[in-house]
């Protein structure tokens, strides 16, 4: 009975990690392998790893970092046995991000805006998009960011900077010039 | 960025984006303020950044829909019978066996085609985001889908169409990924449970061992296991057609609670009630009621779907046979005698010992469990 009860308090509590992490895990995934499918399935693959090593939970620090990688891990896998060159890092994999802008009504700004915005963070190069997206879409810390990449904080605290410089020079100093260059924009 | 001149707005930035990412310290926020205050105009577009940046929270249901998924893959992989059901998670006692996790890719991209239907109950769509940037070959080369349970695990699965399958364990369902075109098309092996939603324009036609059971909006059980004599099909709601296929001609059309039991391979028409030692004799087919379990008012047939594993006037042997594919174990009967003495009995929730003992107790016979074998002697 006891176990019962362990086990069902444990189910409740891997169903709310799950709820919790997955999202992150998934969008992280899937700037890798660039497929929803896949990279639904390499969560799932990450979770059902993390359900066989329940009892070893404790000794894990940090458990997000340690999922993360373990999705990484799988992601270089299948990159690896899908399309036949051999990537053993990150560097110089192109990435697919999933970065939510909110609406241009919420944002008080004109569609062709975040257009432009989208544009800018899709020309940031490959590492820095994914670091923006972990810290922005997953609420990840530097520290984080850097053990799961293998990169060192400073790194991630730099590449931050570079993509909010180039999104922030985008957008328009005065509201007054915002709108001036919206209706440029519109009536071309 | 260190060491060489840093422009101003450099440091900015990265002011900035420090504060958004929560990594700034009082000083640096203080910094952030000062440098505000001598070039107010950069606070508009700090304010935007702080608009986008905080984006919406993340669809739950979307993710709910995900970890149901996750579950029944997990409990696939895991091979334990766990049945999420009626939002509750049901377990028993697992079997051993923890399969070593190696391909999986198979299943899910099988599953996936599930995704993106709306759930009667859930109303969700999981919002595909697909990129076009995918060329994605394995979309159109795949045509037939296949799930299917090992011993010992059960699951449960919806169809393109948002009718639910419930899969007992040791069984397979297949249909066409798109599950497209005039018919809803399925073919079982094993036993399944289905809840099938209304389409009266397009009829759920279940292909199973010996019959092909035609529905317009239903639930029923199949039972069509290879290694058993029997088709059985029970109707719970709504009404079905069933044609043998061995005589296209005969139709039997079966009303809520009533049950048809086809021997396989041979095709005879008779109603009656069921009654196992019967079978043996002439009727090759059966058509009567089904055993409501006072209680619960479910039909015995689909207690299955509720974790219980049930018994109802069943021989030794078909018990075995239950029990085998419910605990994923092998269940040897050698004495010929001991077979057909029948058994009744509901159990929820109880390990394959405590099943055992049951039997024993009310059987007067005695067995041996040893690892995933059991043998019952006299």
């Amino acid at each position: 009975m006891q176990e019962r009860i362990a086990f069902y308090e444990d189910m409740k509590a891997y169903n709310q990690l799950f709820l919790l992490l997955s999202g992150g895990i998934f969008r992280f995934t899937y700037s890798l392998v660039k497929s929803n499918e896949v990279a639904e399935e390499i969560v799932s693959d990450v979770f059902i790893k993390l359900w066989q090593i329940k009892d070893r939970l404790p000794e894990i620090e940090n458990l997000k970092v340690y999922l993360y990688t373990i999705a990484k891990n799988f992601s270089l896998n299948y990159i690896n046995k899908h399309y036949k060159n051999t990537v053993v890092s990150l560097d110089g994999l192109d990435v697919e991000t999933m970065i939510d802008l909110n609406s241009p009504a919420e944002m008080c700004v004109s569609a062709d805006l975040v257009q432009q915005i989208r544009k800018v963070i899709r020309q940031l190069p490959p590492q820095c998009r994914l670091i923006f997206q972990m810290v922005k879409e997953d609420g990840l810390r530097y520290k984080e960011v850097a053990a799961i990449l293998d990169i060192s904080p400073l790194t991630v605290r730099n590449q931050l900077a570079i993509a909010i410089k180039k999104i922030g020079e985008s957008l328009p100093v005065y509201l007054q010039s915002g709108f001036t260059m919206v209706s440029r924009f519109s009536h071309s | 960025m260190q060491g060489e001149q840093i422009t101003q707005e450099d440091r900015f930035w990265l002011l900035v984006s420090l504060k958004l990412a929560g990594e700034a310290t009082p000083e640096e926020l203080a910094e952030l303020e000062t440098f505000l205050q001598q070039r107010p105009e950069m606070g508009l577009r700090m304010e935007m950044l702080n608009g986008f940046w905080l984006g919406e929270p993340e669809d739950q249901g979307r993710r709910n829909d995900a970890l149901n998924r996750h579950l029944q893959r997990l409990s696939n992989h895991l091979s334990t019978p766990t049945l999420n059901y009626e939002a509750t998670m049901a377990t028993e006692e697992a079997p051993a066996p923890l399969p070593v996790e190696t391909h999986t890719r198979g299943i899910y991209r099988l599953l996936w085609p599930i995704v993106g239907i709306a759930a009667a109950i859930a109303l969700i769509f999981f919002i595909s985001h697909r990129p076009e940037s995918i060329k994605n070959e394995r979309v159109e080369q795949v045509a037939e889908n296949t799930i299917s349970t090992k011993p010992g695990s059960k699951s449960k699965i919806q169809l393109p169409d948002g009718s639910q399958v419930w899969l007992n364990a040791d069984s397979r369902i297949t249909y066409n990924e798109t599950f497209r075109g005039p018919f809803r098309e399925v073919q079982i092996t094993g036993e399944a449970y289905f809840d099938i939603a209304k389409d009266k324009d397009h009829p759920f036609i279940i292909h199973a061992n010996s019959i092909d059971v035609r529905v317009l909006g239903t639930s029923l059980n199949i039972r069509s296991y290879a290694n058993e004599k029997n088709t059985e099909a029970v109707l719970i709601r709504g009404s079905i057609e069933v044609t043998l296929r061995s005589s296209p001609d005969k139709k039997i059309i079966l009303q809520p609670n009533e049950k048809l039991v086809v021997q396989n391979g041979k095709a005879v028409v008779v109603k009656g009630m069921p009654s196992v030692q019967k079978y043996e004799d002439a009727p090759v087919m059966i058509l009567g009621k089904a055993h409501i379990q006072p209680k619960d008012t479910i039909a015995m047939d689909i207690l299955w779907v509720k974790n219980k594993l049930a018994f109802d006037h069943e021989t030794l042997e078909e018990v075995a046979r239950k029990i085998e594919r419910w605990y994923a174990v092998k269940v040897n009967i050698p004495d010929e005698r001991l077979k057909h003495v029948e058994y009744s009995g509901v159990f929820e929730d109880e390990s394959l010992r405590q099943v055992m003992e049951a039997l024993r107790w009310t059987g007067n016979f005695r067995y041996s469990i040893n690892k995933r074998e059991v043998t019952i002697t006299p």
